[in-house]
C-alpha cells in the first residue's frame, strides 16, 4: 500500500514552475530516496507535501486520506515527522528540551496549565531514553547552539522523529558532514528508522545506495525515474541528467 | 541555587513583606504597592517579550484597561464586592486582548510592536475624549473602595492603608506566583520554542498561532490586575495609565533587571523603585537618572541585572556554564 502519494502535484513561486506533474508513490515500510541535481525541487516537493504551502495543483494523500494543503501540526498529528535540509532547532533550550517537544506533542499535552513540565516523569525518562540511542545524553543540557554540528545535525533528525511518526521526511540529513559524521549519522538513520517509512533527500550516492530501498529522480521538477536501486543505477536517462555528472 | 536556598530566600522576603509595615511604618508601604504593582506589569510584559519573543509598544492598554473596568465597576455598581472589582480588571484586559488576538497572533516582529503602538495611541484618544465614560483628561476617582468581604465569615475595611496593603500584595504576589508557574508547565515550554522557532514548532505538532493568543491573553490578563490594584490603590484611574510612557515603564524595567529570567523583571521594577525614592530626594530629574542607567545596562550588560549577577556568581563560583554562559554570547531579542 502507499502511505504516501501525490498526484498531479504541480507547485509555481510567482510563476516560476519549480513542481510539474509529480507523482510520488511510497510504500508503507520502505526507506525511498529522492535524488536530484541542485534546484531539482526536492525541498520544494517536501515542503508541499509537509504542509510549509499548499501546491497550485495537485492532490496529496497520506494514509489514504488527502491532505492536500493541510498544515504542518496536522501533518505531524497525521504521523509525519520531517527534518531540515538546514538546521533548524530551538537554539536556546538544550538538547534534552528540543526532544521533550516532540515527546510531549505525541502525548498530547499541549495546553497544560496544571502540571509542572519537569514533574512529569514519564515524559523524562522517555526524552532521556530517545537522547541515549542517539548519543546525545552527555550533551543533555547543552543548548542546541552549543553542540558540535555533527550533533546538531544528529539533533535536528531525531527532533523529526521524536513525536514517534509513521512516515519521516529527512531533507539532505547528511548535509555539511564530515565523512565520519556521515557514516555515524547513516547508522543512526537506519537504526531511527527501523519499522518505519523513511523519505530521504539526499546528495551522497554512497548514503543512498546502503540505505534506500526505492529511489525516485528528481529532475527540473518532475520525476525522471523510480525503482529499486539497481535497475536506477542502469537507467539510461539518470546516468545522463544525474547519475553521470556526480560519478564522471 | 538549590531548592532549600530558594524556599528559605522566598520564606524571608514573605516574612520581610509581612512585617514591613511595622518595621517602617504604614507611609513607606507606598513604595512597595507600587513596585509590586510594577513588577507584575513587568513580569506579565515579559511573558510576551522574554518568553515568547514578541516585542509589543502598546502593553499599557492592558494595565489601562483593567484600571478602567474596576474603576467603572466601583464607580456605577452599587455595592460591587471588591473582588468582582478585581474581576472586572482582570476580564476588562482579557476582553480586549480576545478583540486584538485574531489580528495580533499572526504577526511578529516590528509589526507586532508598531500595531500595539497604534492600538494603545488610539485607546489613549478615546479615553480623552469618551468624556462621559472615562471621565476625559481628568479620569475617573472617587469611587467607593468597598471592604473585603466574605458574608457571615469577615469584613475588611479597605480604606485603611494597612489593610489595603495585605491585600494588594496578596494579590500581587499571588499573580507573580501563577505566572511564574505557568512558565514551568508544558505550555511554557511551547511559548519559549516559539520564541526560538516558530516554524518548527509548527512542525513538532503545535499550533502557532493559538498558543501566541493564548499567552497573549494571559499576559494582559495579568496586566489587567495589576491595573486594577493601582486604580484602587490610587483611587483614580486617568489616560496616563494606559499611555505610551506606561508603556515603556515594563520594558524599561524588563532591560534593566533582564529578560531571561523570570524574576528579571521583578529586579528591574526594584531597581527603578530604589532610583526613585533615592533620586527625588536630591533632584527632579528622575528620568536623566533612570535613561543613563538604561545606557548603561544596554551597552554593557544586555543581559540585564541578571547578567551582572551571573557574572559576579561566576566569578565567585569560578563556573561559566549555565544563564550567565549563555548570556555572554549574547542575542537575547527576538531572533
Ligand atoms: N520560496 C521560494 N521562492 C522562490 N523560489 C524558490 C523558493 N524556494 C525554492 N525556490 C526555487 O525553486 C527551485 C527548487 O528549489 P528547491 O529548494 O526545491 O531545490 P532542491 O532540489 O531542494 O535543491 P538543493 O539540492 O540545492 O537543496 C530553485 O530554483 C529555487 O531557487
Ligand atoms: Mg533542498
Amino acid at each position: 500500500m502507499n502511505i504516501l502519494e501525490t498526484k498531479g502535484l504541480y507547485h509555481d513561486f510567482n510563476r516560476l514552475e519549480v513542481l510539474f506533474d509529480v507523482n510520488l508513490k511510497v510504500k508503507e515500510g520502505e526507506r525511498h530516496a529522492i535524488i536530484g541535481p541542485n534546484g531539482a525541487g526536492k525541498t520544494t516537493l517536501f515542503n508541499v507535501i509537509t504542509g510549509t504551502y499548499a501546491p497550485s495543483r495537485g492532490a496529496v494523500f497520506f494514509k489514504g486520506e488527502v491532505v492536500t494543503g493541510a498544515k504542518p501540526h496536522r501533518m505531524v498529528r497525521l504521523g509525519m515527522g520531517r527534518s531540515f535540509q538546514i538546521t533548524s532547532t530551538f537554539n536556546r533550550l538544550t538538547a534534552f528540551q528540543n526532544i521533550r517537544m516532540g515527546v510531549l506533542s505525541r502525548r498530547g499535552i499541549r495546553f497544560n496549565f496544571f502540571r509542572k513540565v519537569d514533574k512529569m516523569e514519564d515524559i523524562t525518562r522517555e526524552t532521556d531514553e530517545i537522547l541515549k540511542r542517539i548519543n546525545l545524553y552527555g550533551e543533555r543540557n547543552m543548548p542546541a547552539s552549543a553542540l558540535s554540528y555533527g550533533k546538531h545535525r544528529s539533533l535536528e533528525i531525531s527532533m523529526a522523529l521524536a513525536t514517534d511518526p509513521d512516515v519521516v521526511m529527512l531533507d539532505e540529513p547528511t548535509a555539511g558532514m564530515s565523512k565520519d559524521e556521515t557514516r555515524y549519522a547513516v547508522e543512526l538513520i537506519r537504526k531511527l528508522t527501523e519499522g518505519k517509512t523513511a523519505v530521504i533527500i539526499e546528495h551522497d550516492m554512497d548514503v543512498v545506495f546502503s540505505l534506500a530501498d526505492h529511489i525516485t529522480v528528481l529532475h527540473l521538477g518532475t520525476i525522471l525515474a523510480s525503482g529499486p536501486p539497481d535497475k536506477i543505477r542502469k537507467n539510461k536517462a539518470v546516468k545522463d541528467a544525474y547519475l553521470g555528472e556526480m560519478e564522471g | 541555587m538549590t531548592r532549600r536556598v530558594k524556599g528559605i530566600v522566598g520564606g524571608v522576603i514573605l516574612v520581610i513583606l509581612a512585617l514591613y509595615p511595622w518595621l517602617f511604618g504604614i507611609y513607606f508601604t507606598n513604595v512597595i504597592v507600587t513596585c509590586a504593582i510594577f513588577a507584575l506589569f513587568a513580569v506579565s510584559y515579559n511573558l510576551l517579550l522574554g518568553y515568547t519573543g514578541l516585542f509589543s509598544f502598546g502593553h499599557a492598554m492592558f494595565f489601562g484597561a483593567g484600571g478602567y473596568a474596576t474603576a467603572l465597576a466601583l464607580t456605577h455598581i452599587e455595592g460591587c464586592p471588591l473582588l468582582v472589582a478585581l474581576l472586572f480588571g482582570f476580564l476588562g484586559a482579557v476582553a480586549l486582548a480576545l478583540l486584538l488576538s485574531p489580528i495580533v497572533a499572526r504577526l511578529a516582529h516590528s509589526a507586532f510592536a508598531m500595531l500595539h503602538l497604534a492600538f494603545s495611541m488610539l485607546l489613549y484618544t478615546l479615553a480623552l475624549k469618551l468624556r462621559g465614560i472615562t471621565g476625559g483628561e481628568d479620569g475617573i476617582g472617587g469611587f467607593p473602595i468597598p471592604p473585603f468581604r466574605i458574608p457571615g465569615v469577615v469584613s475588611v475595611d479597605m480604606t485603611d492603608p494597612l489593610n489595603f496593603y495585605y491585600f494588594a500584595m496578596a494579590v500581587l504576589c499571588g499573580s507573580l506566583w501563577v505566572a511564574w508557574f505557568l512558565t514551568k508547565t508544558p505550555f511554557g515550554q511551547i511559548i519559549v520554542s516559539v520564541r526560538d522557532n516558530d516554524k518548527r514548532v509548527d512542525y513538532m505538532g503545535f499550533k502557532v498561532p493559538q498558543t501566541k493568543a493564548i499567552i497573549y491573553t494571559l499576559s494582559c490578563g495579568f496586566a489587567g490586575i495589576a491595573g486594577s490594584i493601582y486604580a484602587m490603590f490610587q483611587n483614580l484611574i486617568s489616560a496616563a495609565a494606559l499611555g505610551i510612557a506606561q508603556s515603556f515603564a515594563p520594558i524599561v524595567m524588563t532591560m534593566v533587571g533582564g529578560v531571561i529570567s523570570f524574576f528579571g523583571p521583578i529586579w528591574g521594577a526594584v531597581i527603578f523603585a530604589v532610583i526613585e525614592e533615592l533620586t527625588t530626594r536630591y533632584t527632579e530629574r528622575v528620568q536623566l537618572v533612570e535613561g543613563l542607567i538604561l545606557i548603561i545596562v544596554i551597552l554593557f550588560f544586555p543581559g540585564g541585572f541578571i547578567h551582572i549577577v551571573a557574572i559576579v556568581k561566576g566569578k565567585l563560583l569560578g563556573f561559566t556554564r549555565g544563564k550567565g554562559a549563555g548570556l555572554i554570547k549574547g542575542k537575547w531579542f527576538g531572533k
